[in-house]
């Protein structure tokens, strides 16, 4: 594949996972190396050993995944691997002021001395900008750099981009968030399967289309506006004011509120941090409850159990698949008895029922597409989307009467997350209670019928479908709502 | 089984160059010759002398080396198995010393002090040292699961209380043998008849129902881990502690069960000593079993049959190391042999990440942090 990238640009880069756009970029930073083919830097032909030498040639990348040290000031992460030194030492005097007057170069409001683990997720990415900036970088690849943040501080990032792009820098989105990405980029490269299908011009593209190139059938991602979906059933959930006392620095729960009836997708609207795992954790019986009452279910929220949530009819989708959803070093068909393994079809009395297991496996991997559907595989040499068809299928099939989902889309690709996202849906039709929790504001909305927004560890706003409202909910989540000045 | 056998290869590959890497030790220090003839008197000392058996017809020949590997073998079959069922809990218990020196001496106990007919005696002696040794590795599992003690701290910490315990006290204080006839015996009184594990082929060797006892255990603990649901709950909260403690599993209790279990097979390991060879707690263990169980379960890849097979497999070399001693080779040859297994059993995650490495290109989608 071939692409050019000019001075003074501002390019997205869109394609479904596993398009090659992680691949492309990877390349130009010198961490993987071309089996063919040449890169030319400003007319020349170079060749990059490592992200060393990409550094080197002015090319930075930041990396969805922030490389910061936490613990280290602003100016101290900066500078990490060229410090100035004096007397053999570092000498943080000077790294302060220096990345002072980066930060003031590029416009960017950051305290040299703060530590970066006291700041939002959004100062921390302009931390990571500031450091490929400070070390001359003028290319600068951000791959999926919204991915974290609230409308405001993705709005604040793009002015950002805007702002560097004046001052003569090429910057390179990576994306699959097609409105964000027509609305900063200039020019857009679609990839698919490793190939760059298409370059259009922001101005002269729809999302529609875009998301049809993407494709590449006439398979287009979400289909216009979710109509409202009232409850259909009864209250399988309600829970109040509960209190979570936390000692391994997550964040507490300070009086939660909510309902969740049968027949409802509830979201639970949120910027990373502010309570969303506990309640996730609280609802499945992982966590202890501090305080306050609830009934799940018909029975009373306190002192429940994971076995006991089960039971009950709770199916989970937790955030952290690799440590939670699935064991690792366990067969595809295990994970999927994970959680029902003392039932029909996959136990019989004490003893594991090896045949129904098979053939339920192998009919949930057929349903869910699965790939490869191969019971027998171990589940972590399954990529990321097709784990998480695993655990969605393993979930749906012991028919719940509440899911609670928590970033069920979370580096999934289009299509996965369209499965998933019909998946909820015939779950909700079917009368299941659905608790989606998400970061990602933009399935939220899509999603939900009803949502919460959480904030510190406290419900600050309610909002029901017909009365959406992107940019009031995204005050809230920043705690800026009425009465939270 | 094409995935089991492949599982193997690691642990095959590491024995064969055990064998390789002391054959040169010993080529080295005297000669080839020698090396070679002392390699083929550990066979014959382990499985029998066949060509002299073919030679005579005498059928001791045979019987007598065998009986000594099925004896040594049976003992660490159980340690094996011991040390693997607590590490698929995600135990590591280096603790089956001291569990087989508890559960000895309750075997010894057992059979000395009871007198019962020996369809009765056996299984009671054996239960009464599966639950001692059971007993002492639920200290280390308390120990972990209410406050926190790494279990590879506590149960080494047991180990000498254990010995010092028994050595130092029951043997020599109040379960020391009688003195009978002027002479005095180290160790405890011994067992009666009643208790004795019956020699199955009569005197010419001593092969006893220990052996058929390691077996049996290995099959049922087999079979427990790898087809009830039990077992699989262990296995899953030994892989992936939080995953199965969301699928409801209780980890903890999962946890507890492996350990006392892990403890009851080291302690059974004791009774098998006891039982069938020793007669007596013999004031203290003449080889450092347990801690053989360690080398056993990790060259074994912590599975059952694995282990078993680890086990037959050194205690033919063990019993037949007494037969290098004729060639003037140290007998201790086999456990050096079964050191360096573990040795490269271990460095088998090198091998891995090299080969991966050199086959992967890119070599991997994870990025070096700046």
């Amino acid at each position: 594949m071939s692409l050019e990238i000019g001075a003074g640009e501002l390019l997205a880069l869109v394609g479904e996972n596993g398009a090659g756009k992680s691949s492309l970029m990877n390349v130009l930073y010198g961490l993987y190396h071309p089996d063919s083919g040449e890169i030319l830097l400003d007319g020349k032909p170079i060749r990059f050993k490592s992200p060393r030498d990409a550094i080197a040639r002015g090319i930075g990348m930041v990396h969805q995944h922030f490389m910061l040290v936490p613990t280290l000031t602003v100016a101290e992460n900066v500078v990490l691997g060229r410090e100035p030194r004096r007397w053999g030492r570092m000498d943080l005097e000077r790294a302060n002021a220096e990345v002072a007057a980066t930060c003031q170069r590029f416009g960017f409001q950051l305290d040299p001395r703060a530590r970066v683990d006291t700041l939002t997720v959004g100062s921390q990415q302009k931390v990571e900008i500031v450091k490929a900036l400070h070390r001359g970088a003028k290319v600068l690849i951000l791959d999926e750099p919204t991915a974290v943040l609230t409308p405001q501080e993705a709005e604040d990032l793009f002015r950002v981009a805007r702002g560097l792009k004046e001052q003569g820098h090429t910057v390179v989105f990576i994306s699959h968030k097609l409105r964000e990405v027509l609305s900063v980029a200039e020019r857009i490269a679609v990839m698919r399967r490793g190939k760059l299908v298409a370059e259009v011009r922001a101005a002269e593209s729809s999302a529609s289309a875009l998301a049809n190139l993407m494709v590449g059938e006439a398979r287009s991602g979400d289909a216009g506006v979710e109509p409202y979906h009232p409850p259909t059933g009864a209250v399988v959930l309600s829970a109040m004011d509960l209190k979570v006392r936390v000692e391994d620095g997550g964040t507490a729960l300070n009086g939660v509120t909510l309902e969740v009836h049968a027949g409802e997708i509830v979201g639970i609207a949120g910027v990373d941090g502010n309570g969303q795992r506990e309640l996730a954790e609280v609802l499945t019986g992982l966590r202890p409850l501090e305080s306050g009452q609830g009934t799940l279910l018909g029975k009373p929220l306190a002192n429940l159990t994971p076995h006991e949530a089960r039971r009950r009819g709770v199916s989970h989708v937790p955030e952290d698949r690799l440590r939670r959803a699935v064991v690792k070093g366990m067969s595809v068909e295990e994970n999927v008895a994970l959680g029902r393994q003392g039932q029909p079809p996959f136990a019989r009395g004490p003893w594991l029922d090896f045949k129904g297991r098979r053939e339920r496996t192998a009919r949930l991997l057929g349903a869910y597409d699965v790939r490869p559907p191969d019971p027998l595989l171990p589940v972590q040499a399954l990529s990321g989307g097709n784990q998480q068809k695993v655990v969605v299928a393993r979930e749906l099939d012991a028919e719940p009467k509440l899911l609670v989902v928590v970033q069920p889309t979370r580096g999934l690709d289009i299509s996965a997350v369209a499965q998933v996202h019909s998946r909820l849906r015939e779950e909700r039709a079917k009368g299941v209670g659905v608790l989606l929790i998400s970061l990602d504001l933009e399935e939220v909305l899509t999603m939900a019928d009803r949502v919460y927004v959480l904030f510190e560890g406290r419900v600050t706003g309610t909002f029901t479908r017909p009365e959406f409202d992107e940019r009031e909910i995204g005050r809230r989540m920043l705690g800026t709502g009425p009465g939270h000045g | 089984m094409g995935d089991r056998l492949r599982a193997a290869v690691p642990s095959i590959l590491s024995v064969a160059l055990a064998l390789a890497v002391c054959w040169v030790a010993i080529a080295l220090t005297r000669d080839m010759k020698v090396a070679g003839e002392a390699y083929l008197q550990m066979l014959y000392g382990g499985i029998g002398q066949w060509p002299r058996f073919l030679e005579t017809g005498d059928a001791a020949l045979l019987a007598r080396p065998l009986g000594e590997a099925a004896g040594k073998a049976a003992l660490l079959i159980l340690t094996g198995l011991s040390v693997a069922v607590a590490f698929k809990a995600g135990l590591f218990n280096i603790g089956a010393q001291g569990q087989m020196v508890v559960g000895a001496v309750a075997a010894a106990v057992v059979g000395a002090q009871l007198t019962a007919p020996s369809v009765v005696h056996i299984p009671l002696a054996i239960l009464a040292a599966a639950v001692t040794g059971a007993a002492w590795a639920l200290i280390a599992a308390a120990l972990k699961l209410w406050r926190g003690v790494h279990e590879v701290i506590s149960t080494i910490m047991l180990n000498w209380v254990a010995v010092s315990l028994v050595d130092n006290w029951l043997a020599v204080g109040p379960l020391r043998a009688v003195a009978t006839g002027g002479h005095s015996v180290a160790g405890t009184a011994e067992i009666h008849p009643s208790a004795q594990f019956p020699r199955l082929l009569g005197d010419i060797s001593r092969l006893n129902l220990g052996f058929v006892v390691a077996l049996a255990v290995a099959l049922l603990v087999w079979v427990w881990l790898t087809r009830t649901r039990q077992g699989f709950e262990t296995q899953a909260a030994g892989l992936g502690p939080e995953a199965a403690r969301a699928a409801g599993i209780s980890v903890k209790q999962r946890a507890a069960e492996a350990m006392a279990l892990s403890g009851a097979l080291a302690g059974m390991a004791g009774a098998v000593l006891v039982l069938g060879t020793e007669y007596r707690y013999p004031g203290a263990l003449a080889a450092p079993y347990g801690f053989d169980g360690i080398a056993i379960a990790l060259i074994g890849n912590n599975n059952p049959l694995g282990a078993t097979v680890t086990a037959l497999f050194f205690g033919i070399l063990r019993a037949g190391g007494t037969r290098m001693q004729l060639l003037g080779v140290h007998k201790s040859f086999p456990e050096l042999i079964q050191g360096l297994a573990l040795l490269f059993v271990a460095g088998r995650l090198v091998w891995l990440a090299l080969l991966k490495r050199r086959r992967a290109q890119p070599a991997s989608t994870e990025v070096p942090r700046a």
